[in-house]
Protein backbone atom coordinates (compact mmCIF):
# COMPACT_ATOMS: atom_id res chain seq x y z
CA UNK A 1 0.00 0.00 0.00
CA UNK A 2 1.71 3.21 -1.13
CA UNK A 3 1.47 6.04 1.33
CA UNK A 4 -1.07 8.90 0.80
CA UNK A 5 0.00 12.67 -0.55
CA UNK A 6 -1.16 13.89 2.99
CA UNK A 7 1.33 10.94 4.55
CA UNK A 8 3.55 12.03 2.53
CA UNK A 9 2.83 16.06 3.39
CA UNK A 10 3.20 15.50 7.18
CA UNK A 11 6.38 13.88 7.06
CA UNK A 12 7.84 16.00 4.84
CA UNK A 13 6.17 19.38 6.81
CA UNK A 14 5.49 17.82 10.11
CA UNK A 15 3.03 19.85 11.98
CA UNK A 16 3.39 20.74 15.65
CA UNK A 17 7.15 18.81 15.86
CA UNK A 18 9.28 20.41 19.01
CA UNK A 19 8.90 20.66 22.72
CA UNK A 20 6.39 23.26 24.36
CA UNK A 21 8.11 24.79 27.16
CA UNK A 22 4.88 26.43 28.76
CA UNK A 23 3.25 22.74 28.68
CA UNK A 24 1.37 21.81 32.14
CA UNK A 25 1.04 18.11 30.96
CA UNK A 26 3.96 15.95 28.92
CA UNK A 27 3.53 12.53 28.17
CA UNK A 28 5.23 9.74 26.20
CA UNK A 29 4.37 6.01 25.46
CA UNK A 30 6.96 2.97 23.99
CA UNK A 31 5.41 0.40 21.97
CA UNK A 32 7.75 -2.49 24.10
CA UNK A 33 7.56 -4.69 20.79
CA UNK A 34 9.57 -2.36 18.26
CA UNK A 35 11.06 0.51 20.20
CA UNK A 36 8.43 3.10 18.73
CA UNK A 37 8.40 6.25 21.06
CA UNK A 38 6.22 9.33 21.04
CA UNK A 39 6.05 12.15 23.76
CA UNK A 40 2.95 14.64 23.53
CA UNK A 41 3.15 18.47 25.42
CA UNK A 42 -0.10 19.76 26.05
CA UNK A 43 -1.03 23.44 27.32
CA UNK A 44 -4.72 23.07 28.74
CA UNK A 45 -6.76 25.81 29.70
CA UNK A 46 -10.60 25.96 30.87
CA UNK A 47 -11.04 22.68 29.54
CA UNK A 48 -9.65 23.02 25.94
CA UNK A 49 -6.33 21.67 24.51
CA UNK A 50 -4.91 25.30 23.84
CA UNK A 51 -1.64 24.02 22.05
CA UNK A 52 -0.02 20.83 21.44
CA UNK A 53 3.51 19.49 20.45
CA UNK A 54 5.17 16.00 19.57
CA UNK A 55 8.72 14.52 19.11
CA UNK A 56 8.58 10.85 17.66
CA UNK A 57 11.04 8.23 17.46
CA UNK A 58 10.15 5.93 14.94
CA UNK A 59 8.73 4.14 11.67
CA UNK A 60 7.25 7.50 9.58
CA UNK A 61 3.85 6.50 10.65
CA UNK A 62 4.90 7.14 14.10
CA UNK A 63 5.90 10.66 13.05
CA UNK A 64 2.73 11.22 11.06
CA UNK A 65 0.36 10.20 13.40
CA UNK A 66 2.33 12.37 16.04
CA UNK A 67 1.73 14.77 13.60
CA UNK A 68 -1.72 14.51 12.52
CA UNK A 69 -3.32 13.93 15.80
CA UNK A 70 -1.56 17.21 17.21
CA UNK A 71 -3.88 19.11 14.57
CA UNK A 72 -6.86 16.98 15.23
CA UNK A 73 -7.04 17.73 18.95
CA UNK A 74 -5.83 21.78 18.97
CA UNK A 75 -8.60 23.78 20.00
CA UNK A 76 -10.82 20.56 20.68
CA UNK A 77 -12.17 19.76 24.56
CA UNK A 78 -10.76 17.35 26.75
CA UNK A 79 -14.12 15.35 26.15
CA UNK A 80 -14.27 16.42 22.15
CA UNK A 81 -9.92 15.11 22.15
CA UNK A 82 -11.23 11.88 24.18
CA UNK A 83 -12.98 10.78 21.44
CA UNK A 84 -10.72 10.70 18.58
CA UNK A 85 -10.13 7.29 17.73
CA UNK A 86 -7.28 5.16 16.19
CA UNK A 87 -9.35 4.73 13.02
CA UNK A 88 -10.31 8.37 12.61
CA UNK A 89 -6.64 9.08 12.76
CA UNK A 90 -5.44 6.57 10.01
CA UNK A 91 -8.08 7.70 7.84
CA UNK A 92 -6.99 11.37 8.80
CA UNK A 93 -3.43 10.25 6.94
CA UNK A 94 -4.66 8.73 4.01
CA UNK A 95 -5.26 5.19 5.75
CA UNK A 96 -2.10 2.91 7.71
CA UNK A 97 -1.31 -0.92 6.01
CA UNK A 98 -2.28 -3.33 8.50
CA UNK A 99 1.08 -3.93 10.03
CA UNK A 100 1.54 0.12 10.37
CA UNK A 101 -1.94 0.34 12.65
CA UNK A 102 -0.01 0.58 15.71
CA UNK A 103 1.01 3.81 15.19
CA UNK A 104 -2.29 5.14 15.59
CA UNK A 105 -3.14 3.07 18.29
CA UNK A 106 0.25 4.33 20.03
CA UNK A 107 -0.69 8.34 19.53
CA UNK A 108 -4.09 7.69 21.01
CA UNK A 109 -2.63 6.07 23.34
CA UNK A 110 -0.06 8.92 24.45
CA UNK A 111 -2.83 11.67 24.10
CA UNK A 112 -4.97 9.37 26.79
CA UNK A 113 -1.83 9.08 28.71
CA UNK A 114 -1.65 12.99 29.10
CA UNK A 115 -4.84 13.62 29.63
CA UNK A 116 -5.06 11.40 32.58
CA UNK A 117 -1.62 12.97 33.86
CA UNK A 118 -3.44 16.03 33.67
CA UNK A 119 -6.42 14.77 35.47
CA UNK A 120 -4.61 13.35 38.55
CA UNK A 121 -2.37 16.46 38.37
CA UNK B 1 18.24 -11.46 -23.92
CA UNK B 2 15.41 -10.72 -25.88
CA UNK B 3 15.00 -12.82 -28.89
CA UNK B 4 14.70 -15.70 -26.64
CA UNK B 5 11.51 -14.13 -25.42
CA UNK B 6 9.92 -14.32 -28.09
CA UNK B 7 11.30 -15.91 -32.20
CA UNK B 8 13.63 -17.96 -30.12
CA UNK B 9 11.27 -19.30 -27.11
CA UNK B 10 12.74 -23.36 -27.54
CA UNK B 11 12.61 -25.32 -24.62
CA UNK B 12 16.12 -26.19 -23.82
CA UNK B 13 15.29 -29.56 -22.84
CA UNK B 14 13.43 -30.32 -25.98
CA UNK B 15 15.37 -32.32 -28.56
CA UNK B 16 13.62 -30.46 -31.68
CA UNK B 17 15.68 -27.14 -33.60
CA UNK B 18 13.72 -24.50 -31.20
CA UNK B 19 15.11 -26.41 -28.16
CA UNK B 20 18.63 -27.09 -29.12
CA UNK B 21 18.59 -23.58 -30.10
CA UNK B 22 17.95 -22.52 -26.61
CA UNK B 23 20.09 -24.82 -25.48
CA UNK B 24 23.11 -23.80 -27.45
CA UNK B 25 22.42 -20.29 -25.55
CA UNK B 26 22.56 -21.75 -21.96
CA UNK B 27 25.55 -23.41 -22.75
CA UNK B 28 27.03 -20.45 -23.84
CA UNK B 29 25.68 -18.63 -20.22
CA UNK B 30 27.06 -21.40 -18.03
CA UNK B 31 30.75 -21.02 -19.59
CA UNK B 32 30.29 -17.00 -19.19
CA UNK B 33 29.03 -17.48 -15.80
CA UNK B 34 31.73 -20.08 -14.48
CA UNK B 35 34.08 -18.05 -16.04
CA UNK B 36 33.04 -14.95 -14.10
CA UNK B 37 34.53 -17.13 -10.93
CA UNK B 38 37.27 -19.60 -12.13
CA UNK B 39 34.86 -22.82 -12.40
CA UNK B 40 34.09 -25.20 -14.94
CA UNK B 41 30.52 -25.12 -16.94
CA UNK B 42 29.69 -28.76 -15.38
CA UNK B 43 30.23 -27.00 -11.76
CA UNK B 44 27.32 -23.95 -12.38
CA UNK B 45 23.83 -24.92 -11.10
CA UNK B 46 21.38 -22.67 -12.90
CA UNK B 47 19.01 -21.75 -10.04
CA UNK B 48 16.01 -18.88 -9.73
CA UNK B 49 18.51 -16.38 -7.42
CA UNK B 50 20.30 -15.92 -4.49
CA UNK B 51 18.43 -17.71 -1.83
CA UNK B 52 17.51 -20.53 -3.69
CA UNK B 53 21.52 -21.23 -4.20
CA UNK B 54 22.01 -20.77 -0.47
CA UNK B 55 19.03 -23.30 0.54
CA UNK B 56 20.01 -25.70 -2.21
CA UNK B 57 23.72 -25.50 -1.02
CA UNK B 58 22.73 -25.73 2.49
CA UNK B 59 19.80 -28.43 2.94
CA UNK B 60 21.42 -30.11 -0.30
CA UNK B 61 24.64 -30.60 1.50
CA UNK B 62 23.11 -31.01 4.79
CA UNK B 63 20.62 -33.71 3.79
CA UNK B 64 23.66 -35.48 1.29
CA UNK B 65 25.87 -35.59 4.25
CA UNK B 66 24.05 -36.15 7.26
CA UNK B 67 25.21 -39.39 7.80
CA UNK B 68 28.67 -37.97 8.74
CA UNK B 69 27.45 -35.35 11.17
CA UNK B 70 24.74 -32.85 12.09
CA UNK B 71 26.71 -30.09 12.69
CA UNK B 72 27.11 -26.55 10.64
CA UNK B 73 29.18 -23.63 11.17
CA UNK B 74 28.06 -20.60 10.36
CA UNK B 75 28.09 -16.67 11.19
CA UNK B 76 25.88 -14.19 12.74
CA UNK B 77 25.69 -12.00 9.98
CA UNK B 78 24.55 -13.98 7.27
CA UNK B 79 21.52 -13.07 4.98
CA UNK B 80 18.41 -13.77 5.78
CA UNK B 81 18.28 -17.35 3.42
CA UNK B 82 20.92 -18.74 5.24
CA UNK B 83 19.51 -17.84 8.63
CA UNK B 84 16.68 -19.44 7.32
CA UNK B 85 17.44 -22.64 6.28
CA UNK B 86 19.98 -22.81 9.65
CA UNK B 87 17.11 -22.38 11.08
CA UNK B 88 14.76 -25.26 9.48
CA UNK B 89 17.76 -27.64 9.80
CA UNK B 90 18.04 -27.12 13.51
CA UNK B 91 14.59 -28.06 14.47
CA UNK B 92 15.19 -31.17 12.45
CA UNK B 93 17.94 -31.76 14.41
CA UNK B 94 21.18 -30.43 12.93
CA UNK B 95 23.23 -28.21 15.38
CA UNK B 96 24.22 -24.59 14.36
CA UNK B 97 27.57 -22.61 15.59
CA UNK B 98 26.61 -19.14 15.10
CA UNK B 99 30.40 -17.56 14.93
CA UNK B 100 30.17 -14.04 16.12
CA UNK B 101 31.58 -11.08 14.21
CA UNK B 102 33.29 -8.21 16.25
CA UNK B 103 33.34 -4.25 15.44
CA UNK B 104 34.90 -5.13 12.45
CA UNK B 105 31.90 -7.03 11.16
CA UNK B 106 34.85 -9.83 9.96
CA UNK B 107 34.67 -13.34 10.98
CA UNK B 108 37.50 -14.57 12.74
CA UNK B 109 39.83 -17.55 11.96
CA UNK B 110 40.76 -18.94 15.44
CA UNK B 111 36.66 -18.84 16.21
CA UNK B 112 36.29 -21.49 13.50
CA UNK B 113 38.72 -23.50 14.45
CA UNK B 114 37.52 -23.58 17.86
CA UNK B 115 34.12 -24.61 16.56
CA UNK B 116 34.90 -26.96 14.28
CA UNK B 117 33.56 -30.77 15.98
CA UNK B 118 33.86 -34.30 14.47
CA UNK B 119 30.81 -33.81 13.30
CA UNK B 120 30.78 -30.58 11.44
CA UNK B 121 29.85 -31.45 7.48
CA UNK B 122 29.40 -27.72 6.66
CA UNK B 123 30.89 -24.58 7.27
CA UNK B 124 28.95 -21.85 5.47
CA UNK B 125 30.17 -17.67 5.70
CA UNK B 126 29.37 -15.32 2.82
CA UNK B 127 31.97 -13.81 1.40
CA UNK B 128 31.20 -10.47 1.82
CA UNK B 129 28.21 -9.01 3.68
CA UNK B 130 25.21 -7.49 2.14
CA UNK B 131 24.42 -4.65 4.45
CA UNK B 132 27.95 -3.36 5.53
CA UNK B 133 30.00 -4.31 3.03
CA UNK B 134 32.88 -6.70 4.96
CA UNK B 135 34.89 -9.48 3.38
CA UNK B 136 35.19 -12.49 4.73
CA UNK B 137 38.18 -14.84 5.10
CA UNK B 138 37.42 -17.54 3.23
CA UNK B 139 40.05 -18.40 1.79
CA UNK B 140 41.34 -19.32 4.95
CA UNK B 141 38.14 -21.46 6.36
CA UNK B 142 38.53 -23.23 3.25
CA UNK B 143 42.39 -23.61 3.87
CA UNK B 144 41.37 -24.60 7.52
CA UNK B 145 38.40 -27.17 6.54
CA UNK B 146 41.18 -28.74 3.74
CA UNK B 147 43.63 -29.52 6.23
CA UNK B 148 40.96 -30.74 8.75
CA UNK B 149 39.75 -33.22 5.57
CA UNK B 150 43.17 -34.33 4.97
CA UNK B 151 43.76 -35.03 8.46
CA UNK B 152 40.91 -36.81 9.82
CA UNK B 153 39.83 -38.01 6.66
CA UNK B 154 35.79 -36.40 7.41
CA UNK B 155 34.17 -34.34 5.15
CA UNK B 156 33.69 -31.07 5.83
CA UNK B 157 32.39 -28.80 3.37
CA UNK B 158 32.77 -25.28 2.81
CA UNK B 159 29.95 -22.91 0.98
CA UNK B 160 30.24 -19.40 0.65
CA UNK B 161 27.23 -16.89 -0.28
CA UNK B 162 28.91 -14.56 -2.72
CA UNK B 163 25.79 -12.94 -3.83
CA UNK B 164 26.95 -9.47 -3.01
CA UNK B 165 30.72 -10.28 -3.71
CA UNK B 166 30.22 -11.77 -7.28
CA UNK B 167 31.22 -9.30 -10.33
CA UNK B 168 32.50 -7.03 -7.24
CA UNK B 169 35.79 -8.65 -6.94
CA UNK B 170 37.82 -11.07 -8.54
CA UNK B 171 36.63 -14.33 -7.50
CA UNK B 172 38.63 -17.89 -8.03
CA UNK B 173 37.01 -20.80 -6.86
CA UNK B 174 40.87 -22.54 -6.97
CA UNK B 175 41.79 -19.88 -5.06
CA UNK B 176 39.03 -19.31 -2.75
CA UNK B 177 39.34 -23.22 -2.03
CA UNK B 178 35.31 -22.98 -1.31
CA UNK B 179 33.06 -25.76 -2.19
CA UNK B 180 29.89 -23.89 -2.94
CA UNK B 181 29.58 -20.71 -3.82
CA UNK B 182 26.39 -18.86 -4.60
CA UNK B 183 25.71 -16.08 -6.61
CA UNK B 184 22.99 -13.97 -8.03
CA UNK B 185 22.07 -11.91 -11.70
CA UNK B 186 20.68 -9.34 -11.11
CA UNK B 187 23.60 -7.89 -8.66
CA UNK B 188 25.38 -8.28 -11.82
CA UNK B 189 22.78 -5.58 -13.77
CA UNK B 190 20.73 -8.85 -15.20
CA UNK B 191 17.12 -8.89 -15.00
CA UNK B 192 15.48 -10.23 -11.56
CA UNK B 193 15.00 -14.21 -11.42
CA UNK B 194 18.05 -16.28 -12.03
CA UNK B 195 21.23 -16.92 -10.32
CA UNK B 196 23.92 -19.77 -9.70
CA UNK B 197 25.14 -22.59 -7.44
CA UNK B 198 29.03 -23.42 -7.87
CA UNK B 199 28.97 -27.09 -6.71
CA UNK B 200 32.56 -28.56 -6.71
CA UNK B 201 32.85 -31.67 -8.57
CA UNK B 202 32.78 -34.50 -6.08
CA UNK B 203 29.98 -32.92 -3.60
CA UNK B 204 27.43 -34.59 -3.35
CA UNK B 205 23.91 -32.46 -2.90
CA UNK B 206 20.59 -33.79 -2.16
CA UNK B 207 18.67 -32.01 -5.11
CA UNK B 208 15.25 -29.90 -3.37
CA UNK B 209 13.66 -29.84 -6.68
CA UNK B 210 12.64 -33.59 -8.09
CA UNK B 211 11.14 -34.71 -11.23
CA UNK B 212 13.42 -33.35 -14.34
CA UNK B 213 16.76 -34.26 -15.40
CA UNK B 214 17.74 -30.80 -15.63
CA UNK B 215 21.14 -29.38 -14.43
CA UNK B 216 22.36 -32.98 -13.92
CA UNK B 217 19.80 -33.84 -11.81
CA UNK B 218 20.56 -30.89 -9.11
CA UNK B 219 17.61 -28.59 -9.91
CA UNK B 220 14.93 -30.11 -11.67
CA UNK B 221 12.45 -27.80 -13.87
CA UNK B 222 12.32 -26.09 -16.97
CA UNK B 223 15.20 -23.62 -17.66
CA UNK B 224 14.49 -19.87 -17.22
CA UNK B 225 15.97 -19.42 -20.18
CA UNK B 226 15.84 -15.60 -21.27
CA UNK B 227 17.27 -15.14 -18.00
CA UNK B 228 20.16 -17.02 -17.95
CA UNK B 229 21.15 -16.16 -21.47
CA UNK B 230 21.23 -12.67 -19.89
CA UNK B 231 23.05 -13.47 -16.64
CA UNK B 232 25.59 -15.06 -19.05
CA UNK B 233 26.04 -11.65 -20.57
CA UNK B 234 26.18 -9.89 -17.44
CA UNK B 235 28.83 -12.13 -16.53
CA UNK B 236 31.02 -11.32 -19.12
CA UNK B 237 30.69 -8.04 -18.71
CA UNK B 238 31.09 -7.65 -15.09
CA UNK B 239 34.20 -9.80 -15.88
CA UNK B 240 35.88 -7.13 -18.47
CA UNK B 241 34.34 -4.21 -16.53
CA UNK B 242 35.12 -5.28 -12.92
CA UNK B 243 38.17 -3.34 -12.11
CA UNK B 244 36.79 0.21 -14.00
CA UNK B 245 33.28 -0.34 -11.74
CA UNK B 246 35.04 -0.96 -8.93
CA UNK B 247 37.04 2.17 -9.17
CA UNK B 248 34.41 3.97 -9.96
CA UNK B 249 32.31 3.31 -7.76
CA UNK B 250 34.96 3.51 -4.46
CA UNK B 251 35.84 6.43 -5.87
CA UNK B 252 31.85 8.05 -5.42
CA UNK B 253 31.79 5.82 -1.97
CA UNK B 254 34.72 7.87 -0.62
CA UNK B 255 33.70 11.22 -1.89
CA UNK B 256 30.06 10.62 0.11
CA UNK B 257 31.95 9.32 3.07
CA UNK B 258 33.96 12.57 3.25
CA UNK B 259 31.05 15.00 2.87
CA UNK B 260 28.72 13.25 4.85
CA UNK B 261 31.74 13.17 7.75
CA UNK B 262 31.62 17.06 7.23
CA UNK B 263 28.33 17.66 7.00
CA UNK B 264 26.64 15.40 9.68
CA UNK B 265 27.70 14.63 13.38
CA UNK B 266 26.55 12.04 15.75
CA UNK B 267 27.00 9.47 12.86
CA UNK B 268 28.85 5.93 13.31
CA UNK B 269 30.45 3.76 10.35
CA UNK B 270 29.54 0.07 10.19
CA UNK B 271 31.95 -2.23 9.24
CA UNK B 272 35.67 -2.70 8.73
CA UNK B 273 36.89 0.24 6.09
CA UNK B 274 39.49 -1.18 4.46
CA UNK B 275 38.66 -4.41 4.34
CA UNK B 276 35.21 -4.20 2.29
CA UNK B 277 33.32 -3.87 -0.95
CA UNK B 278 34.02 -0.70 -2.78
CA UNK B 279 30.45 0.35 -3.51
CA UNK B 280 28.70 -0.02 -0.09
CA UNK B 281 28.64 2.73 2.98
CA UNK B 282 26.56 1.64 6.38
CA UNK B 283 26.13 4.58 8.67
CA UNK B 284 24.29 4.91 11.67
CA UNK B 285 22.51 7.98 12.37
CA UNK B 286 22.21 8.77 16.09
CA UNK B 287 18.93 9.77 17.67
CA UNK B 288 16.74 8.73 14.32
CA UNK B 289 15.23 5.64 13.28
CA UNK B 290 16.35 4.19 9.42
CA UNK B 291 13.02 3.71 8.11
CA UNK B 292 11.82 7.43 8.67
CA UNK B 293 15.55 8.44 6.89
CA UNK B 294 14.77 6.06 4.10
CA UNK B 295 11.37 7.13 3.54
CA UNK B 296 11.80 10.89 3.57
CA UNK B 297 15.29 10.24 0.99
CA UNK B 298 12.46 7.87 -0.72
CA UNK B 299 9.97 11.28 -1.49
CA UNK B 300 13.47 13.16 -2.77
CA UNK B 301 14.00 10.13 -5.19
CA UNK B 302 16.97 8.64 -3.26
CA UNK B 303 16.75 5.12 -2.71
CA UNK B 304 18.43 3.26 0.24
CA UNK B 305 18.15 0.71 2.47
CA UNK B 306 17.99 -0.59 6.24
CA UNK B 307 18.16 -4.06 7.43
CA UNK B 308 15.74 -3.15 10.31
CA UNK B 309 12.93 -2.54 11.74
CA UNK B 310 9.17 -2.88 10.20
CA UNK B 311 10.70 -2.20 6.67
CA UNK B 312 11.62 -5.73 5.87
CA UNK B 313 8.57 -6.84 7.36
CA UNK B 314 9.89 -7.89 11.05
CA UNK B 315 10.18 -5.67 14.07
CA UNK B 316 13.77 -6.52 15.36
CA UNK B 317 16.66 -4.14 14.51
CA UNK B 318 19.59 -5.40 12.31
CA UNK B 319 20.91 -8.25 13.22
CA UNK B 320 23.96 -7.56 11.54
CA UNK B 321 24.35 -4.47 13.33
CA UNK B 322 23.19 -5.98 16.66
CA UNK B 323 26.49 -8.28 15.59
CA UNK B 324 28.95 -5.25 15.92
CA UNK B 325 28.01 -4.64 19.17
CA UNK B 326 26.56 -1.49 18.35
CA UNK B 327 23.24 -0.73 20.92
CA UNK B 328 19.42 -0.79 19.68
CA UNK B 329 19.69 3.18 18.88
CA UNK B 330 22.34 2.27 16.32
CA UNK B 331 21.26 -0.41 14.67
CA UNK B 332 17.71 0.86 14.36
CA UNK B 333 19.07 4.08 12.57
CA UNK B 334 21.62 2.46 10.17
CA UNK B 335 21.22 3.06 6.68
CA UNK B 336 23.03 1.24 3.80
CA UNK B 337 24.04 3.47 0.77
CA UNK B 338 25.63 1.72 -2.21
CA UNK B 339 26.66 2.79 -5.63
CA UNK B 340 26.91 1.32 -8.97
CA UNK B 341 27.92 2.02 -12.23
CA UNK B 342 25.47 4.08 -13.46
CA UNK B 343 25.78 6.77 -10.84
CA UNK B 344 27.59 9.62 -11.22
CA UNK B 345 29.40 12.38 -9.06
CA UNK B 346 26.18 14.54 -8.97
CA UNK B 347 23.92 11.59 -8.02
CA UNK B 348 26.33 12.01 -4.53
CA UNK B 349 26.47 15.73 -4.51
CA UNK B 350 22.75 15.52 -4.64
CA UNK B 351 22.67 13.36 -1.64
CA UNK B 352 25.01 15.34 -0.04
CA UNK B 353 22.95 18.54 -0.41
CA UNK B 354 19.35 16.88 0.52
CA UNK B 355 20.61 14.12 3.06
CA UNK B 356 22.11 16.88 6.18
CA UNK B 357 18.64 18.18 6.28
CA UNK B 358 16.41 15.34 6.25
CA UNK B 359 18.48 14.44 8.81
CA UNK B 360 18.56 17.33 11.14
CA UNK B 361 14.61 17.58 10.52
CA UNK B 362 14.20 13.94 11.48
CA UNK B 363 16.75 14.67 14.62
CA UNK B 364 14.32 17.90 15.65
CA UNK B 365 11.41 16.01 16.40
CA UNK B 366 13.52 13.24 18.00
CA UNK B 367 12.50 12.67 21.53
CA UNK B 368 16.12 10.65 21.77
CA UNK B 369 17.61 14.27 21.88
CA UNK B 370 17.73 17.58 23.48
CA UNK B 371 15.86 19.43 20.87
CA UNK B 372 15.14 22.86 20.19
CA UNK B 373 12.11 24.31 18.65
CA UNK B 374 11.42 24.33 15.02
CA UNK B 375 9.21 27.69 14.90
CA UNK B 376 7.21 29.97 17.47
CA UNK B 377 4.27 27.75 19.31
CA UNK B 378 0.76 29.25 18.03
CA UNK B 379 -1.37 29.64 20.76
CA UNK B 380 -4.88 30.71 19.87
Amino acid sequence: MPYSEIFKDHLTNPRNGGELEDANVVAEETNPVCGDRLRLALRLADGTIKAARFLAYGCPPVLVCGSALTEFIVGKTIEDALQVTRKQLAESVGGLPLRKQHAAALAIETLRSAIDKFRDS
Amino acid sequence: MLPYLTEKFGNASSVHGFGQEARAAVDRARREVATLIGARPNEIVFVSGGTEANNLAIRGVGEAAAGHGRHIITSAIEHSSVRGICEVLEKRGWEVTRLPVYEDGIVKIQDVRAALRPDTILISVMLANNEIGTIQPIEEIAALARAEREKSGRRIWVHTDAVQAAGRIEINVEMLGCDLLSFSAHKLYAPKGAGALYVRRGVRLAPQSLGGHQERERRAGTEGVPGIVAFGEAAKLARQEMSQRAQHEERLRNIFEKGVTERIDDIVFNGEPARRLSHVSNISFRFIEGEGLLISLDLQGIAVSTGSACSSGTLEPSPVIIALGRNDELARGAIRFSFGKDNTQADVDYVLEVLPHVVEKLRQLSPLKKVRRLDPVAVE
